[in-house]
């Protein structure tokens, strides 16, 4: 590959349209400028409330409860009729899901009925209800003069380690500091304007108290790390779901930077376009990425102007994020690339992109979200950057097994689209599992290619199987391990059998039994050296993890030389024999090939389970 | 005549392609991610969600008090211990999940809690204590009464309720009219700039269609797919227990919806003939005219929630009628400007 000619190959697509500013460049500018706008103005508004009105209230005025129902916008306050109520309850197709009686001092909910039962939205009505109440009495008590009946508790939360002392007594000194001047941290000032009266004179002063107020980061406290202080209605549990802020911010600009980048990779392909470029003295690697650079670098200037923003708003974030974004932003592109290499048309261009866009996510958000609480976490690039934002840090190792499945999947699906990046492919349509197959056939010539093509199938399998992990770990060991082992046979089993198939289907091998046994052969031993570099898992990402044990069968928690060493050789005569099952089966035709796969996943299912499971 | 042939040649080529298969299972991993989401969400934070009993160590002299009201919290069990030390060497054994210690100090009560800062238990726990503590702070505000101008109000009773209810209904439900809408769009965006671009469109113009005709025949079918897999979605969620109400008011809104997207997209894919710029545009306007629209007195997913959990007002209907008009008047000008177009200059 020469760079200046991939350099001016990336000016070309970066520059394309730029010259004189056509009407589409000014209508994606204006689009793009009204999203930013119009997020930031409806936001700034306070976001979209959905939930505004949807469950409707009978009560009065002069209720109790009038007031804190009037505050809660998910309440619709409709005046009250006393002839809804039919012989002690209310109908279910009232025009009321809750209503409040009062008499004298005795208050009666009655819940919206069918037949005997309260409806479901009634119940969550009421329990909405309660919730309102109780933030309404914490608003009143704001306006209270005496302070210490108003707030009788305070709460300071600290997070440590099990294990040693984080310095308790030290903060003693910082608690009995938090005794006076409670209550003033502001919100105070806000309630005494809604709810006006004399109020307002009391909530002023208690703002000017030596307040401790939230912590800095207030709304902005993420990660649950800083130390606070308040009610007990001021805490805020730690939210656990911070990556899929992060998962937004990251992953939803690259949404857009891969659909422009599908479009102009198909393009090249309708009415033969990319010929001109494809007959010129140019390798179609170079052409390829020569392509797809600006838009690496789109996607890398985003990222990086996110991690600025964050760093604005007080993370910690630094080059280590957009680092760990750069492997994501690549697999975006690379299954981009492969999908316009296969796609018959744009409508199944957009498909083909937005299914991959939403499993990808998936992959990058799920795993995040046990950042903090489980090496199973580190399956996905996003915690390299949680953690990087947080300032926790994260060793080389983690950092290599974090991206590197990810940046592996993304250079093969580079290389197999690089396969069908010539004349007749490009211009041809044939049905996408069809393309997929001349794909990995292009890499097919004699039976031993099979042992290549099978090996730089593994990052597949090891991120499809990594994505299993990571799905199903939270649930007890007992339904996860068994639920393990079937998704990893059945994907192993395609991993070795698709590219078989591939080969039979474009000719590559003489339709015999001793053909079918040497392919076979080489598929099982392709797949099993590449996989023994998995065993680096055990070694740097999840030891300890009963499900990643199962996944990956390593027999190191046994610590038993003779069982790890079965271990390491068994799989071998199970690879070899699933895979010349599979390729027998394809020897024939289509429905050979189904059950010759059926029976390869059954073999391996038994074999995951009787072996493994008895040895370790 | 011609615009149902080309709405059939476009359902045909779907078909072919799969897409609308795609496009179905697309959404049900969407629906499904959100829904895994929130299950995992709500039952990180509900009190009551969890099985098993959360242990605390709870130390100090206002101990008491603090254990009396952490035993009416459902799922949390505290404990008393002698003294600082003891606590937290029952926090370090793993036999108390977190430790508070009460004191008494100006009047008030004092609780410094720490909480374990790498376990999944972590934001469960924190909740539940939270009860605890709002517990002891409800009781205490009541024997403090006198001091107090206003008396709080006593909470309704706590019932069984599902703490997915709102959710269904105002995320999932929106979502799942929204998305079909969106998606409708773009499709019309791909399939009348690819017959631009791959010089087809002048194949069609020599049959009796007219340019009018054939992109309303591509639109006009994606329009009526939107409310279609409305339908499936009322069915699906209806085997789950979910009841949606006033189905025929959430179809016309969405078909108006959708109308107003395929109108939008077909208009884009005709100014601008050129897939990447128009999808781009399209997306980019899409999304700003969602979040644009908070500017109005109901929000469009606030009206989809009010009708499918049955809580509509004239205020949501009027909101529907004025979808329609819009959509009509949307298909009225879609019509005089593809009139206007100059059809040679597209191909």
């Amino acid at each position: 590959m020469r760079p200046r000619k991939l350099l001016r190959i990336a000016r070309w697509e970066a520059t394309k349209g730029v010259g004189g500013l056509d009407r589409g460049a000014v209508a994606v500018a204006v689009a793009a400028t009204a999203f930013v706008l119009a997020v930031s103005v409806a936001v700034a508004g306070g976001g979209v409330a959905l939930e505004d009105g949807i469950y409707r209230v009978g009560v009065s005025e002069d209720s109790r409860l009038h007031d804190p129902i009037a505050a809660d916008s998910s309440f619709a306050v409709v005046e009250p009729d006393p002839t809804a109520i039919e012989s002690g309850t209310l109908p279910a197709d009232s025009q009321y899901d809750l209503y409040i009686e009062e008499r004298g001092d005795e208050t009666t909910l009655y819940l919206a009925a069918e037949g005997g039962a309260p409806t479901d939205k009634s119940r969550a009505v009421v329990a909405t209800l309660r919730e309102s109440v109780d933030r309404y009495n914490d608003r009143r008590m704001y306006e209270e003069d005496n302070e210490t009946a108003a707030f009788p508790v305070t709460v300071t939360i600290r997070y440590v380690e099990r294990g040693f002392d984080a310095g308790g007594d030290g903060g003693g000194g910082g608690d009995s500091g938090s005794g006076d001047g409670f209550g003033g941290t502001g919100t105070g000032g806000t309630d005494g304007g809604s709810t006006g009266g004399g109020s307002v004179g009391d909530s002023g002063e208690t703002t000017d108290d030596d307040s401790i107020g939230a912590p800095s980061l207030g709304a902005f406290d993420l990660f649950g790390t800083t130390e606070s202080t308040g009610s007990p209605s001021d805490i805020s549990p730690p939210f656990p779901f911070q990556s899929l802020v992060l998962a937004f911010l990251f992953v939803l600009p690259l949404n857009f930077v891969i659909q422009a980048y599908g479009s102009s990779m198909l393009s090249e392909r309708l009415n033969r376009r990319g010929e001109l470029l494809l007959v010129a003295p140019v390798s179609p690697a170079e052409i390829v990425f020569g392509k797809t650079l600006p838009y690496l670098a789109a996607a890398l200037a985003i990222t990086a102007a996110v991690v600025a923003g964050l760093w604005a708003l007080g993370g910690e974030a630094g080059p280590l994020s957009v680092l760990a974004v750069l492997p994501l932003a690549l697999l975006f592109l690379a299954t981009t690339f492969l999908g316009s290499m296969f796609a018959r048309s744009f409508k199944e261009l957009t498909f083909v992109t937005v299914t991959a866009s939403t499993v990808l996510t998936s992959y990058a958000f799920v795993p995040a979200i046990f950042t903090q609480t489980s090496p199973v976490a580190l399956v996905s690039p996003l915690t390299v950057a949680v953690r990087d934002l947080t300032g926790a840090g994260v060793t080389a190792g983690e950092f290599v097994f974090a991206t590197g499945p990810v940046t592996l999947v993304a250079g093969v699906c580079f290389l197999l689209g690089l396969g069908v990046y010539r004349e007749e492919d490009l211009f041809t349509q044939r049905p996408v599992h069809l393309k997929a197959l001349d794909a990995l056939a292009g890499r097919i010539r004699r039976p031993r290619s099979l042992l290549l093509v099978v090996a730089l199938l593994v990052p597949f399998v090891f991120v499809a199987e990594l994505l299993a992990v990571a799905l199903l770990f939270a649930l007890p060991v007992a339904v996860s391990v068994p639920l393990v082992f079937a998704t990893i046979a059945v994907i192993e089993e395609l991993a070795k059998g698709l590219p078989i198939y591939a080969g039979y289907v474009h000719g590559r091998y003489d339709r015999s039994m001793a053909v079918a046994v040497v392919v076979g052969a080489a598929a099982g031993v392709g797949f099993f050296l590449a996989e023994k570099v998995s065993l680096a898992v055990q070694l740097v990402g999840l030891p300890g993890l009963e499900v990643a044990d199962a996944a990956f069968q390593t027999g190191l928690g046994t610590r038993d030389p003779a069982i790890i060493a079965l271990l390491a050789v068994a799989p071998l005569a199970l690879h070899v024999v699933t895979s010349t099952l599979s390729a027998l089966g394809a020897s024939r035709d289509r429905t050979g090939f189904a059950v010759g796969l059926v029976g390869a996943i059954a073999v391996h299912l038994v074999y995951n389970l009787a072996v493994v499971s008895r040895l370790v | 005549m011609s615009r149902t042939t080309i709405a059939r040649r476009e359902l045909g080529s779907l078909s072919r392609e799969k897409t609308i298969v795609l496009a179905i299972l697309i959404q049900l991993i969407i629906a499904g991610f959100s829904s895994f989401l929130v299950v995992g969400l709500t039952s990180l934070y509900d009190p009551g969600g969890g099985g098993e009993e959360i242990q605390v160590a709870v130390t100090g002299e206002a101990a008491d008090e603090l254990i009396a009201a952490g035993n009416e919290v459902e799922g949390l069990n505290p404990v008393e211990y002698r003294d600082r030390s003891n606590a937290r060497d029952g926090f370090d054994r793993g036999d108390a999940a977190a430790i508070a210690v009460a004191e008494h100090r100006d009047g008030r009560i004092d609780v410094s809690v720490e909480a374990p800062q790498s376990s999944l238990q972590k934001t469960l726990v924190v909740v539940r204590l939270r009860a605890a503590l709002e517990q002891l702070e409800r009781s205490e505000r009541r024997d403090r009464a006198a001091h107090l101008d206003f008396d709080p109000i006593p909470l309704p009773p706590s019932v069984d309720a599902s703490p997915y209810f709102g959710f269904t209904y105002t995320i999932l439900v929106p979502l799942l009219v929204f998305l079909p809408v969106f998606i409708s769009g773009a499709v019309v965006v791909d399939s009348v700039t690819e017959e631009v671009e791959r010089g087809t469109l002048e194949l069609l113009r020599v049959t009796p269609a007219s340019l009018v005709e054939i992109v309303e025949g591509k639109a006009g079918v994606m329009a009526v797919l939107a409310p279609l897999q409305l339908l499936l979605w009322v069915v699906l969620l209806g085997f789950n227990g979910i009841a949606i109400s006033n189905v025929v008011a959430l179809v016309v809104l969405t078909m108006a919806v959708a109308v107003v997207a395929v109108v939008f997209a077909a208009g884009l894919a005709v100014t601008i003939p050129v897939r990447q710029r128009a999808q781009l545009t399209y997306s980019f306007g899409a999304l700003a005219a969602f979040a644009a629209a908070t500017a109005l007195p109901e929000h469009p997913g606030t009206t989809v929630a009010l009708l499918a959990i049955d809580s509509p007002t004239l205020t949501t209907y009027a909101h529907v009628a004025g979808y329609v008009a819009v959509a009509a008047v949307a298909a009225v000008a879609l019509r005089f400007g593809l009139d206007r177009i100059d059809a040679e200059r597209l191909g």
